[in-house]
């Protein structure tokens, strides 16, 4: 599948800013399933590539002069694999127990870790069991814009019931770990059938070994990620993997508009 | 396996002044007890002055206390002192070899030497790190190596300290002191000196700098006046003639480091930080810190900035590595350890755990994570109120602990309240590792002030003692 | 040296510049006040330093009317009041806290128990308040003496002294302004007893009675007086020694980016060194002095940008 992205996200400040450093993570990743074509990435200031150790494309962004807008749009076309995605194999620097470890967004409590032993039962990891968990997960945090905030924990959206896709993710996280499964979080874009307009969506792949590799589980839709969906970044969390992660000086108040158009080539705009 | 006669430093077996220590026993002998007491109000006054203080942890706000320091030193004779040097050397090597292959090819983990989880699920691991090449291949640039001796005078390595180990400013303030109090000691005495430590500092941060700099520059990095270090932060910028920097300093442009001076921005080639890894870049490690430098893990990993101690040495200090410290002299070095380590439980295993809590009075339990003495249960000191208390701890999370039978560690005679009496100590030299690795002779002493004590940590009521190493 | 260093040691020095002229300012008033004066016209005089320095809304939320006692508790000893004299040293004391590496041992010491005595004397303030007036005084003098005997006269040593010079412009402008712009136009006959005890009133807080009559051997005038504060080379506290100060240290620090703000000293310095009081009077001293603290307040601006911690960084 060919996806066309234009994914704008601005942020607009109270007061001006004196000056703002960001990560962005807003270019594809070099997937076996996925090829980036004329991929751009527009920004003011200055910025600089670089490759992380998760194998994510990390531009630096700088904006040195005061400035009250922050406009970042990227555009392009990305071809996908026509079916749900194969399991992929670890490339690049990390071990795949690197993804083991507990982050504090993703932090095992007890009502976590009894819930994952739990659905592990007696079978051991396998495809199924991811299924069956990403189905359970579902069901324990249901799917509810607006109920948590952006910095808000695995414990803590289990805890509350309900979330968005990130929050879903991170639980399915937290149970993976809890239970010895080595496994990521996935930041990108997601193309559903009726709908220009989506936001990013968040996914995991979940380590089955060496025979079978990184799984991709679309958490919210309790299904295997496939050709719909393009991969940005991965890391343990959505902090080491989301598509903007800065800091500045001054500002006050921000608003965040960000626009995602996700069309396959058939409804290209 | 419990020791009971501490090695005395000073007294043989049957007490008998030992050798290196005769010129000063000589000189104690001769010396009025007045003198002596005036002396120590002198070093207490003059501390104060100077402020060498430490901010205690866990007391109200802001107290400051003076960390005692002892007039009795401890001397090492110069046999006594290459044979320790050349086994920390050893054990320093072994370590940046490990820390570089952990964040390299990680052979050490393929050849099934040290388990994997124990260093890529630890939270020292800076995943951050993986592949990135920094000046050398050396990540600890100063190390403080925690040396105890045991029973019949042999040396144990108690515990490394790869991230941001302390203490070197007491060393060399302690021989300042002494050096001023007692010129006397020094004429009758072949001491080896110490006072070039900040040179030889410089010159080592400044040998790793990013290739190809003719003037490189250096800067110390601190969290700022509140943290209880400060003073040692504030004297060796001053002793290296080095700007002493806090986060807000400094800035990324372009992939590299700058700081803000009056003159404009100056380039920054080399950070000796004194900042966990967790709060050296929000935008990578710890969001909300305001410590640290926004895009710092950029400019490093294009290495435009070296940064010393590199961040992710903690995956070699953690106790739960400890035990595997001499298969990295074997792995890395194909050598022999010179130097051991205190025998060690690792809880997390079975049988380690069973025979523990069987002698759990008899040993030291210590938590993997914790530092400074905190959290640590002292078998033969422990009250049975505190031995079952302790024991459900462990039961609750054993992968938590690690236990060493407690070493009668050495003992050095101090003055205490009612005269001279025997206490026990322990050394940390420093070593500095750079194009060579190199260790001021000595390093700084710790003493338990508190009669039979083994907790010589200054954050518990600890003290100090000047080290000599006899040449 | 950093930036931060710099921006520390410039505001300790003009926190204490500040809290030495703001007694002088109040000790006018207090002197005035002494005097055979009608309520109303003590009122007013109270009214105007705190419209001159700015104060005069934040003290009408803390107090219904001005009376010498309100006055002198709010500008002196009010914790909460950001320009009081205490607020003053303490800022002064926190600055040199933040740089204690940088100071001589005399130097911190010294203001560090200049702040210890302010807080004792904050407590209870005593009865004779024009002691406390000297006693301000006399720790600012002792500061800078301090200063200019112990410290090594490097950049650090540049940015206290422009930092110094820069508020005592600011404030001496503003002194004479009080006189000026709030008191003269309200019908005091010039050369009347009243206007003459003003006016020596004044030149005592600047310190410059002694000075005038050496200078000018002769009666007081509000044109002599003007030309002696703002023009004359000789007189320290005068605007035109100020600002060469200030441009001298300027050239000293010079970076990059400061030419245009050197430039700007370098202009004002002129204008003062060439100006004549006619000219001055001509345009209304009022006004001329309204002008000259919107260009102090400039350079200051300007200094925080091309030297130390500014709004853009």
């Amino acid at each position: 599948m060919q996806l066309h992205i234009r994914h704008e996200t601005v942020y607009r400040y109270a007061e001006p800013v004196k000056r703002s450093v960001q990560n962005l993570r807003l270019t594809p990743r070099r997937d076996p399933i996925q090829r980036a074509l004329n991929w751009t990435l527009q920004a003011p200031g200055r910025q600089h590539a670089q490759l992380d150790a998760h194998g994510n494309i990390v531009h630096l962004l700088i904006v040195n002069e005061p400035h009250r807008e922050i406009r970042i749009l990227v555009n392009g076309v990305v071809e996908t694999a026509a079916a749900p995605h194969m399991a992929l194999p670890n490339e690049g620097r990390l071990s795949p127990l690197a993804y083991l470890a507990d982050t504090p967004l993703t932090q095992l409590d007890e009502p976590i870790a009894a819930f994952a032993r739990r659905q592990l039962g007696d079978t051991g990891p396998s495809e199924r069991f991811l299924l069956d968990l990403a189905h359970a997960v579902c069901e324990a945090v249901h799917y509810e814009k607006g109920a948590t905030a952006v910095d808000e924990s695995a414990a803590g959206a289990f805890a509350r019931g309900k979330g968005v896709c990130q929050d879903q993710a991170h639980v399915f996280i937290a149970c993976c770990r809890a239970v010895g499964i080595p496994v990521r979080y996935v930041s990108g874009y997601l193309h559903a059938d009726r709908q220009a307009e989506v936001e990013s969506h968040a996914w995991v792949d979940a380590w089955l070994g060496h025979e079978s590799g990184w799984m991709s589980i679309d958490v919210t839709h309790r299904e295997r990620a496939g050709p719909a969906h393009c991969r940005l970044a991965v890391g343990r969390d959505y902090l080491d993997a989301g598509p903007v992660r800065g800091v500045r000086r001054g500002g006050g108040l921000e608003e965040l508009r960000v626009t995602v158009n996700v069309a396959t080539s058939a409804q290209q705009q | 396996m419990v020791e009971t006669r501490a090695y005395d430093e000073m007294h043989g077996t049957a007490g008998d002044v030992r050798e290196h220590y005769r010129a000063f026993a000589d000189w104690l002998a001769n010396t009025p007890r007045d003198r002596l007491t005036q002396k120590r109000a002198e070093a207490d006054s003059l501390f104060h002055r100077v402020g060498i203080t430490f901010a205690v942890y866990g007391e109200e706000a802001g107290t400051e206390r003076l960390i005692p320091f002892d007039i009795v030193p401890r001397i090492i004779p110069a046999q006594e002192w290459r044979q320790l040097a050349a086994g920390v050397r050893q054990r320093v090597r072994a370590l940046n070899a490990f820390i570089a292959d952990i964040y390299h090819e990680q052979e050490i983990l393929a050849a099934g030497r040290v388990p994997p989880e124990q260093v890529l699920c630890n939270q020292a691991y800076r995943p951050e790190m993986q592949g990135i090449d920094v000046p050398g291949g050396i990540y600890a640039h100063i190390a403080g190596i925690d040396v105890v001796r045991a029973g019949r005078g042999e040396f144990y390595v108690l515990e490394d300290n790869l991230r941001v180990p302390s203490g070197v400013s007491y060393m060399l303030e302690d021989r300042r002191m002494m050096m001023r109090l007692f010129p006397e000691l020094f004429a009758r005495h072949s001491i080896a000196p110490v006072e070039h430590y900040p040179d030889l500092l410089l010159e080592n941060l400044r040998s790793v700098a990013p290739a190809g700099l003719t003037d490189p520059t250096v800067v110390l990095l601190t969290p700022g006046a509140n943290n209880s270090a400060y003073f040692e932060h504030a004297f060796l910028a001053q002793q290296m003639g080095i700007e002493l920097v806090e986060g807000q300093d400094l800035f990324v442009d372009d992939e590299y480091l700058y700081m803000r001076t009056t003159q404009g921005p100056q380039r920054v080639d080399v950070i000796y930080r004194r900042i966990d890894d967790d709060f050296l870049d929000p935008l990578v490690f710890r969001p909300d810190s305001l410590l640290g430098v926004p895009g710092l893990l950029a400019a490093y990993r294009a290495g435009r900035v070296t940064i010393a101690n590199a961040i992710g040495t903690g995956v070699a200090d953690d106790k739960s590595i400890y035990p595997y410290v001499p298969e990295m002299v074997r792995f890395y070095l194909g050598e022999e350890p010179l130097l051991a380590n205190v025998p060690t439980y690792v809880l997390r295993r079975k049988p380690d755990l069973e025979y523990t809590l069987a002698n759990l009075a008899e040993l030291v339990v210590k938590e993997v994570h914790g530092a400074g003495g905190y959290g640590m249960l002292v078998g033969p000191a422990a009250t049975r109120e505190q031995l079952t208390a302790f024991r459900a701890r462990i039961l609750s999370a054993p992968e938590r602990y690690i236990a060493q039978p407690t070493l009668a560690l050495s003992s050095c005679p101090t003055f205490v309240e009612s005269g001279l009496a025997p206490r026990h100590i322990d050394l940390r030299p420093f070593v500095l590792s750079g194009r060579d690795i190199t260790l001021v002779p000595g390093g700084l002493t710790r003493v338990a002030l508190r009669a039979g004590s083994l907790v010589v940590n200054s954050s518990q009521g600890g003290g100090t003692k000047d080290t000599w190493v006899l040449e | 040296m950093l930036s931060r260093t710099a921006d520390h040691l410039y505001w300790m020095s003009r926190y204490i510049e500040r809290a030495e002229n703001l007694a002088r300012m109040l000790e006018v008033n207090y002197r005035m006040s002494l005097l055979p004066h009608d309520a109303q016209i003590v009122e007013r005089g109270w009214a105007a330093t705190l419209t001159i320095i700015g104060l005069l809304d934040a003290f009408r939320h803390r107090y219904q009317t001005v009376t010498p006692a309100n006055a002198i508790a709010f500008m002196a000893f009010d914790r909460d009041n950001p320009g009081s004299i205490y607020s003053c040293l303490r800022q002064a004391r926190e600055n040199a806290r933040a740089v204690r590496g940088t100071l001589t041992s005399e130097t911190w010491e010294m203001l560090n128990s200049t702040w210890l005595e302010m807080r004792v004397t904050a407590l209870r303030p005593g009865d004779e308040i024009a002691n406390f007036f000297e006693w301000v005084k006399d720790r600012s003098h002792l500061a800078r003496g301090v200063v200019q005997g112990t410290m090594l006269c490097d950049e650090a040593w540049h940015f206290i002294w422009l930092g110094t010079f820069l508020e005592r412009a600011d404030s001496t402008s503003r002194i004479l302004d009080v006189k000026y712009h709030l008191l003269l136009p309200h019908g005091e006959q010039a050369g009347g007893s009243a206007d003459y005890y003003q006016w020596s009133a004044l030149l005592h807080s600047v310190s410059a009675f002694e000075i005038y009559r050496r200078v000018y051997r002769d009666l007081i005038t509000p044109r002599r007086v003007a030309e002696l504060l703002v023009l004359r080379d000789d007189m320290p506290r005068s605007l035109r020694s100020c600002v060469s100060r200030v441009y001298g240290h300027l050239t000293a620090v010079r970076n990059a980016q400061s030419g245009e703000t050197e430039r700007r000293a370098g202009e004002l310095q002129a204008s003062l060194h060439f100006g004549r009081i006619e000219d001055i009077f001509a345009l209304g001293l009022h006004e001329y002095l309204v002008q000259f603290l919107g260009r102090i307040r400039d350079l200051g601006e300007r200094v925080a940008r091309d030297f130390l911690v500014s709004a853009t960084d």
